[in-house]
């Protein structure tokens, strides 16, 4: 194989696919990317047999073929070259870079071993505005739950409906349900598409997203899932993002979020987020701390045997009961500080029941959390 | 040649050509699925493995295939992803105060709770037989015993037989539709379901149910209706061979107010009782326990706990646990001596406290009874036989003298008394079924 492609195009190739490359040791072969010059385009391609990456750029292609390299070394020697254009060649398993000011080798491997990713059908297909995907996604998943007790809930899930989207994620402590609702999104499947994602690959999709402003579109099968973004200059794909599902049935999650009330505060949630985080210095080892409110101020208190104590008071818009309800303030400041309105609306069921937070005057965000018990 | 041996043969020689990690990669966790018409269809982990042993080794092993079964003439591959194990152990990240989602601890699909392990079940010659019945159901759901009535007192592992028997079921056969229901949900379903209009939905439902589990049956005493449409989905169940498994706190016979036509299907299957543990048995559960906790305690404080905490295995675990606490406050290994005192109040309740309050509203409760209709003089057998077992009990129990028993029940002559005594010995040591009635009213008379 023979190109030539600009410098900066190559690392941003690199800087995708790289990053699923050196996880794996009983099998060599994932710790390489996969070279292949195609007409008009640089192809590069990874994968750790769970998710498989490929991006496509644009250059000057002189002869077709494929190699496969080492990533790390790769992305080491195309981040330090600040000339603009490089020239590659690949010959008898070994890659030459070439620039106007240097020339290096690197020894790479036959094509042949590396892992084929899985193609996919591409008749119906969801769209949806890249840059909202990536900020509801960025909200939800982290909260996805560490442990792999429950497999189902490590992951993060995806409800494609007619008109809206879901994105869901719980650790069984707390739960965050993001809705997206938008002229720009299109499913074309008939009937809803439901699927979970695992917490390691939506951090991909993310990834994937970057500054992209235009649509991401969706493929789905039974086991697999392909995230498809497109090329500016031409009308072709720049990375698609393919990876398994998790296998199971999501929990129904709806039957958690409390549909009443028994308390409705409604704050500034920049005061609050400042007064949570002061509270959660004096929090102790179990991140505890006390809500409690009557008709006008919602109270946050704190206290540690060994550093001391705090207490704050906020003025608030009140409605219904006086409560008292111990929370980990952790969870409470995720819950509170992805909130982007002005006002944020806690809702509480007494002092054991669940806590809601929401976004003032808008539907998108539901964050649904557990207290302590007293 | 089975197809389980082609494919090994397949493997075999094909380990021989590859990396070890190659094989690992591609060729660990695949099996035959199909054998048909000359096609072979493989079942594979994942669309990775089946991408590449599609197009990487399909002539490889095309042609081993050919050299062991001359008949097969293409392969094919599916994905089928590898089942997750049910994971027993739940690891907490956070404090024991933290509270979660109580919807997430149990199966969504089946309602069975994973940490109920038939294998971590100890049997012993208490529960050798309802045990025997559930491997047998296990092997064939819905021809072995059907259906199996599980019964015995409380905290002696009921629960845990019939929801493990659902699991071991659920991972043995991936298209049985299994589904637990404590009976108290089997009435408010069908309660909202009559409200709501929706019955025949519900029980369209049921019947879609491959192995049916109700906890704790005896609840539908004295509900005609549910006891109605219980019986339309037991027959339902029933004609097409599908498990049902019941479990009670009473024999079936001894359930009040039970409709005779449930009452005799219930008694149509297995009935198996769950006794009291030997000691033998208890010291068993106790080691087994004290293991599963990580707890090191010598064998004469196992001893000692199992000698002394008799009638409930829940509270056999009790003891360990406040063990543990008591070990840990204290930060030493608990001697024999520390484990006497902490278990003092445990076991000196168990032991003899009871009052003739207890008893009488114990009996009263076990026959759903009035109180005061205990006292009337009726000659009525529902009346007079758990009279007679409450003199009787007073007396072996409290060692109140004939006379002052007399007293109690309006006056009653104390030969009377007497004759009530010695008339439930006897049906004690000759009729079964009242004997074992007497046992679980004692224990509950001795369980709180």
């Amino acid at each position: 194989m023979k190109l030539t492609i600009l410098t900066q195009e190559f690392k941003k190739g690199l800087n995708y696919t790289e990053r699923l490359t050196g996880r794996n040791l009983t099998l060599p072969i994932l710790n390489n990317v996969l070279l292949e010059a195609l007409p008009n385009f640089l192809k590069i391609s990874s994968t750790d047999l769970e998710t498989g990456i490929e991006w496509w750029g644009l250059c000057k292609t002189e002869v077709e073929g494929k190699i496969t390299i080492p990533a790390k070394i790769l992305t080491q020697v195309i981040s330090n070259i600040s000339d603009e254009k490089i020239e590659i060649e690949a010959k008898n398993d070994t890659l030459f870079i070439k620039t106007k000011s240097f020339k290096t080798q690197i020894k790479g491997y036959t094509s042949d071993d590396f892992p084929i990713i899985p193609q996919f059908s591409k008749e119906e297909c969801i769209e949806i505005s890249a840059q909202e995907l990536k900020e509801s996604l960025s909200d939800v998943v982290d909260i996805a739950s560490l442990s792999q007790i429950r497999p189902e809930i490590s992951g993060i899930y995806f409800v494609f409906k007619k008109d809206a989207v879901n994105l869901v994620a719980t650790d069984s402590f707390r739960l965050v349900e993001r809705t997206i609702k938008s002229n720009n999104y299109k499913n074309s499947f008939n009937e809803d598409i439901k699927f979970i994602l695992s917490q390691k690959t939506t951090k991909e999709v993310i990834n994937i997203i970057q500054e992209n402003t235009g649509v991401v579109k969706i493929y789905y099968s039974e086991s697999q899932i392909l995230f498809e973004t497109t090329l500016n200059e031409v009308d072709h794909p720049e990375i698609d993002l393919i990876s398994r599902q998790i296998e199971g049935n999501y929990p129904a999650y709806k039957e958690i979020i409390p549909k009443e009330y028994k308390t409705r505060i409604i704050v500034p949630k920049d005061e609050l987020v400042k007064q949570i985080k002061l509270a959660g210095l004096f929090a102790g080892k179990i991140n505890e701390i006390k809500v409690k409110n009557d008709d006008k101020n919602l109270e946050i208190l704190s206290q540690d045997l060994e550093l001391g104590e705090n207490s704050s008071t906020l003025e608030a818009k009140i409605e219904g009961d006086s409560t008292e309800i111990s929370f980990n303030y952790k969870f409470v400041l995720d819950g509170v500080s992805r909130v982007k309105t002005k006002n944020v609306i806690l809702e509480l069921q007494g002092s054991s029941g669940a806590g809601v937070i929401k976004a003032e005057d808008s539907l998108d965000y539901i964050y649904v959390v557990m207290p302590i018990k007293r | 040649m089975t197809q389980e041996q082609i494919w090994q043969s397949v493997l075999a020689q094909i380990k021989l050509n590859v990396s070890s990690a190659n094989f690992a990669t591609w060729f660990a966790n695949t099996k035959i699925s199909e054998l048909s018409d000359g096609v072979l269809t493989v079942s594979v982990p994942n669309s990775f493995s089946k991408e590449w042993l599609e197009q990487k080794y399909k002539a490889e092993i095309l042609k081993i295939l050919r050299s062991v079964d001359s008949s097969i003439r293409d392969i094919e591959y599916i994905i089928t992803p590898s089942k997750r194990a049910l994971s027993n152990n739940t690891v907490r990240i956070n404090n024991e105060e933290q509270l979660g989602f109580a919807e997430f601890e149990k199966d969504e699909e089946t309602n069975l709770n994973s940490k109920y392990d038939l294998d971590k079940l100890i049997v012993g010659p208490f529960n050798e037989m309802a045990y025997a019945a559930g491997e047998a159901i296990i092997e064939n759901p819905g021809e072995a015993y059907n259906p199996l009535f599980v019964y015995g007192g409380v905290g002696l592992g009921k629960t845990h037989l019939v929801q493990g028997i659902g699991n071991k079921i659920r991972e043995k056969y991936y298209d049985k539709k299994v589904r637990y229901l404590p009976a108290e949900k089997l009435i408010t379903d069908l309660v909202n379901s009559i409200r709501e209009n929706r019955v025949e939905e519900l029980k369209k439902e049921f019947k879609t149910i491959d192995v049916l589990i109700i906890d704790d049956i005896q609840f539908i005493s004295g509900k005609t209706k549910t006891q109605e449409e219980f019986f339309h989905i037991f027959n339902a169940l029933y004609q097409n061979n599908k498990q049902i498994i019941l479990s009670s706190d009473k024999h079936p016979g001894s359930i009040p107010t039970l409709t005779d036509r449930l009452r005799s299907r219930f008694e149509g299957g297995m009935i198996a009782d769950v006794g009291m543990p030997d000691l033998e048995t208890r010291l068993a559960i106790l080691k087994q326990k004290a293991e599963e906790k990580g707890l090191n305690i010598s064998f004469e404080a196992l001893e000692f706990i199992a000698s002394n905490i008799q009638k409930n295995v829940r509270e056999l675990e009790g003891a360990l646990n406040k063990i543990i606490i008591v070990e840990k406050i204290n930060k030493r290994p608990c001697t024999l001596e520390d484990i006497k005192k902490q278990l003092k109040n445990i076991i000196s309740i168990k032991t003899k406290i009871t009052t003739p309050e207890k008893i009488i509203s114990s009996i009263t409760d076990f026959y759903n009874l009035e109180d005061s209709n205990l006292f009337i003089s009726s000659r009525k057998k529902e009346y007079s036989k758990p009279r007679q077992l409450a003199m009787y009990l007073l007396k072996k129990e409290l060692k109140l003298s004939y006379s002052v028993i007399g007293r109690k029940f309006g006056g009653k002559d104390h030969t009377t008394v007497m004759h009530a005594c010695s008339l439930m010995e006897k049906e004690y040591d000759q009729n079964q079924k009242f004997s074992q009635e007497v046992d679980m009213v004692l224990q509950r008379i001795y369980s709180e």
